[in-house]
């Protein structure tokens, strides 16, 4: 029988800190280019079929088809352009920076997103053994602690959405504990052009610096 | 103290009445519940909080007046009554209005809330979807929902919606729901598209007791809430709201159900009179505002309640089925027939047909709340709808001898089909007039009537064929080879009737077909000046073009592409019907393809110099020049493709169609109690073969004084001579009481695939 536990008792900050230093280093994921036809032919569908999937809606819309086309799952990488339009599945890691280049290509201000997110022991035992099967690296799990990638974007001034092309909707700023939240975050500026600070829900970010997401009891009242 | 609740059914489309008593029941552990329903299939009646049930009989068999005294003597001894049906509410607040134990709002209030313009919203921060009453002509219809996309609702008077995604969905909807409310007032509401959510009052006298938002977070098929979030109103929407609620005096509970689209605004969808089937959602979290209400109107001081969450989900539970209430026998499923019919087993949609007070004497003030009712049946008589039509239809009829025709006969509108042309030519002539040429191709395969070819040939048309028929078709009516644009996938058949001289231009619908087109050019030279591709629609469903919705198809049409000469100017074409996905989706996909085409650009490195848009535009969209789009259009179009030296627009459907009229003759007529029911007519199908995907103006003309006059819907079908069941020419016409054999009725608006598609049956 399948079962997720949840539980709701505290878990140390230390805990948190723990994770944080382990990723602190990661480098937000990207995509390679072959500075060949192959590449810029895949790009440029990327780009016009994403146009073509807006159908005319605000550019701030979470590109949901990239989902409906690709699974999530283990990727090898590095990743091309054009292996990555060709794949069936991809990691969070290269789904979030073709989201990345989308918002980009609309006009919007993206910033890629580190996550630590919140998941139950069996789903994470589950996933390190899957991506142990497709012999690709599971340094991204930590007990029950997940490192993942998004997308944020301006919404209006400082205020920012992150967008999970994983997941395929905005990440809640406001599910602070239990099962699939997020506990810190990271939104990086490579391109510079940013604010001192970001709003994300009650939430206020520092572009480049990890931020811990304080427990405030869920939905619990 | 005794309260009692209805509306209790629970299902994946719940009534709120469980959710009432259990909030109920936190409020006032010791309250005497009882469960009021009209039907023993209603799951709620087993529900544990009701310590009594009061069925009654089905709406279909209560005695109101009998049942209303029965209700009045109930709350004259005290009891409280909270209604969960909207109908009952305008049933009690009518006869009933004004009892201090009667917690529902007055009928000026429920008038004020009436779908779909919802005078009370005034104030809030929200906006109402564009909407319009199915009392319109179907023209008028036909132009709402493709100006919005075909994205829109068929609503009913108080329940029920329909999808509409093209005009037959519409009539089928439109049938079903009009027979099952009994009224034609049915409205078309634009989609909104978004998160929804809603606000949940609850007042007593005008006093705002309590409010709360809740997002929906998981929702059933039919969008029927099943978890959701519950948290404040923010006071930009609760200050407005507190002071509507004081003006209309509200008394009992409230929804607001909105869709907040992904730039934050807010559209208000309903504004329904109770409490939400959610509403012990909002108790959990800590606002329980059907206590509030029943506090307020007795001054007993409610239980406090404890929140326990701010989210809250539905689960599916079996619960024992109550004493003295045994499951009521299952219907023998109907011979021959799928399932049974189980909807509305307590007679709602009689209740709604019994307000209308066309059938029961219950109190005027009743039929007013139930404002959207009104005396509905086709029987009744005419409905409001007569459609406009172009004085130069009625002008070109003025030529034709009614008595000489030899119907069913097609009339050509030469003076329409001449103004037409001549106001399309200037307008490509005024978009051209920057260094981009604009030209119009006349889709042949429309109407080949030469008459219209001829038409197209003098204001400067170009001729758009699919087939080496249709291109000599166009030689015989003195088209010159370079004035032909070929297209489709069957472009070369027949064999050997190309002509030696290149074409205008040629677009290929495969790769294949660009391979065989390449490999031609080298050996005898261009088939045409130009030569492009087609372009399949992405996620607009055709079987044209060449597909680029997959990065593998995209990578082999640009290998394909580049296999084309140099010299040869390129082009690219795209087509889909605008009448079909509606203006705006079109307008979007143009825009799109623009972009698909300066992609193209970018990795074949070949210029884009030739743009041909087909469009299958409606003839009124065409006309509007699409308020601007067309120019706004080409504009885009030399910004994106700075290279492209022709812009082709092919507007077949909008100029053929509004030039051909089909005259037929009444055969005989049939009528019932007087009344006109059905006319058997001497055209058909056959000749109006694709009559059922848009709406047709009729004239008939009056015998007496000669004048042809439109009709409007009415009640009758006109049945065509064949003996074949799908032979109905037209359904809901208002036929003029003394319409009799030897009639002419016109049927407008065929001049387009109606008159192409049209075929010989019948005829021996």
């Amino acid at each position: 029988m399948y079962s997720v536990e949840v539980r709701p008792e505290v878990r140390s900050e230390t805990e948190i800190g723990a994770a944080i230093a382990r990723w602190r280093q990661w480098p937000h994921s990207s995509l390679s280019h072959h500075d060949e036809a192959c590449c810029a032919v895949a790009r440029e569908w990327v780009l016009a079929m994403d146009h073509a999937e807006l159908h005319g809606g605000p550019a701030l819309t979470g590109p949901g088809w990239l989902r409906r086309k690709h699974e999530w799952g283990p990727s090898s990488w590095p990743i091309h352009w054009c292996e990555a339009v060709e794949r069936e599945t991809l990691d969070c890691g290269a789904l979030a920076a073709l989201t990345h280049e989308i918002y980009r290509s609309r006009g919007a201000r993206s910033f890629p997103t580190q996550l630590i997110q919140r998941y139950s022991a069996q789903n994470t035992d589950h996933w390190e053994r899957r991506w142990r099967e497709a012999s690709t690296p599971v340094q991204w799990i930590d007990g029950s602690l997940i490192y993942h990638e998004a997308c944020a974007v301006v919404l209006c001034g400082e205020e920012i959405g992150i967008w999970d092309p994983s997941a395929c909707s905005w990440v809640r700023p406001d599910a602070d504990d239990g099962y699939a939240t997020t506990r810190a975050l990271r939104v990086l500026t490579p391109d510079g052009g940013a604010p001192e600070r970001f709003t994300w829900g009650s939430h206020c970010v520092v572009p480049g610096a990890w931020h811990t997401v304080e427990r405030a009891g869920g939905n619990r009242v | 103290m005794r309260i009692y609740v209805s509306g209790l059914h629970s299902g994946t489309n719940p009534q709120p009445g469980i959710g009432i008593a259990r909030s109920l029941r936190a409020a006032y552990p010791q309250a005497t519940l009882v469960g009021v329903e009209y039907s023993s299939r209603s799951s709620g009646i087993h529900w544990t909080d009701f310590d009594e049930i009061w069925l009654q009989r089905p709406w279909g068999e209560l005695s109101l007046p009998g049942y209303l005294g029965q209700i009045r003597e109930l709350l004259d001894d005290g009891a409280l009554w909270l209604c969960g049906l909207d109908l009952e509410i305008m049933l009690l607040t009518g006869e009933l209005g004004g009892h201090p134990r009667l917690l529902v709002p007055s009928s000026e209030a429920m008038n004020a809330i009436a779908k779909p313009a919802v005078p009370a919203h005034r104030g809030l921060p929200v906006e109402i979807p564009p909407f319009l009453s199915t009392e319109h002509p179907d023209w008028d219809l036909h132009a709402f929902c493709r100006r919005r996309g075909w994205r829109v609702w068929l609503k009913g008077p108080y329940y029920e919606a329909r999808r509409v995604y093209s005009w037959p969905a519409f009539n089928a909807a439109r049938q079903e729901l009009s027979r099952t409310w009994a009224t034609e007032r049915l409205f078309l509401q634009a989609h909104a598209s978004g998160y929804e959510e809603t606000v949940a009052l609850s007042a007593y006298r005008g006093e705002l007791l309590g409010c709360v938002r809740m997002r929906k977070r998981d929702m059933t098929e039919e969008s029927k809430t099943w978890a959701g979030d519950v948290s404040e109103v923010a006071p930009e929407f609760s200050e407005p709201l507190r002071r509507i609620v004081r003006d209309l005096e509200w008394t009992g509970g409230a929804e607001l159900e909105m869709v907040r689209d992904l730039e934050g605004g807010l559209w208000l969808i309903e504004w329904n009179p109770r409490f939400p089937a959610w509403i012990h959602g909002s108790t959990l979290a800590g606002t329980n505002l059907v206590g509030a209400l029943v506090e307020a109107a007795t001054g007993e001081p409610a239980r406090r309640t404890e929140a326990v969450s701010r989210e809250f989900s539905r689960v599916v539970l079996e619960v024992p089925v109550r004493p003295g209430f045994p499951l009521p026998s299952h219907p023998e499923p109907r011979a021959g027939a799928f399932g049974h019919s189980l909807k509305h087993p307590s007679g709602l949609s009689v209740l709604a047909e019994r307000l209308h007070g066309s059938t029961e004497l219950v109190g005027e003030n009743a039929r007013k709340a139930a404002g959207n009712g009104r005396p509905a049946s086709r029987r009744n008589g005419k409905h409001r709808g007569v459609p406009g039509v172009p004085t130069s239809f009625l002008e070109d009829l003025q030529a034709q001898d009614p008595g000489e025709l030899q119907t069913p006969a097609w009339l050509f509108f030469e003076r329409t089909a001449a103004e037409l042309f001549a106001r399309a030519a200037a307008e490509a002539q005024r978009l051209g007039s920057g260094p981009t040429r604009v030209v119009n191709a006349y889709s042949i395969k429309t109407n080949p009537d030469s008459r219209l070819l001829g038409e197209a040939r003098r204001a400067g048309f170009l001729a758009e064929a699919i087939s080496l028929l249709e291109v000599q078709k166009a030689l015989s009516v003195g088209y010159r080879p370079e004035e032909v644009v070929l297209n489709g996938p069957g472009k070369w058949w027949p064999s050997g009737e190309l002509p030696s001289e290149p074409l205008h231009a040629v677009f290929c619908d495969s790769v294949a077909d660009l391979e065989r087109v390449v490999a031609a050019a080298r050996r005898n030279g261009p088939p045409a000046q130009r030569v492009g591709v087609r372009l399949r629609t992405p996620h607009v469903a055709s079987r044209f073009g060449i597909p680029i919705d997959r990065p593998e198809a995209f990578a082999a049409l640009v290998e394909g592409i580049g296999l084309l000469p140099e010299e040869i100017p390129f082009g690219i074409h795209f087509h889909m019907a605008s009448s079909n996905i509606g203006v705006d989706r079109w307008w979007h996909l143009y825009d799109s393809m623009l972009r698909w085409c300066a992609a193209i650009e970018r990795v074949t490195r070949r210029r884009v110099e030739c743009l041909d848009l087909g469009g299958g535009w409606f003839p009124d969209d065409w006309e509007g020049g699409f308020d601007g789009r067309l120019e706004e259009a080409t504009l885009r179009a030399r910004e994106a493709l700075p290279h492209v030296d022709q812009i082709l627009f092919e507007p077949g459907k909008a100029l053929a169609q509004p030039t051909m009229a089909l005259a037929m003759r009444v055969l005989e007529v049939h009528r019932s109690h007087g009344e006109v029911e059905d006319a058997v007519v001497d055209g058909s199908i056959a000749e109006l073969a694709v009559h059922y995907l848009q709406p047709h103006r009729i004239l008939h003309r009056d015998r007496r004084s000669g004048q042809w006059k439109p009709l409007a819907r009415g009640s009758a079908r006109l049945l065509g001579r064949l003996c074949m069941e799908d032979d109905i020419v037209a359904t809901d016409v208002d036929l003029p009481g003394d319409v009799d054999a030897g009639d002419v009725l016109v049927i407008c608006d065929a001049g387009g695939y109606d008159r192409s598609m049209s075929y010989v049956f019948g005829r021996g």
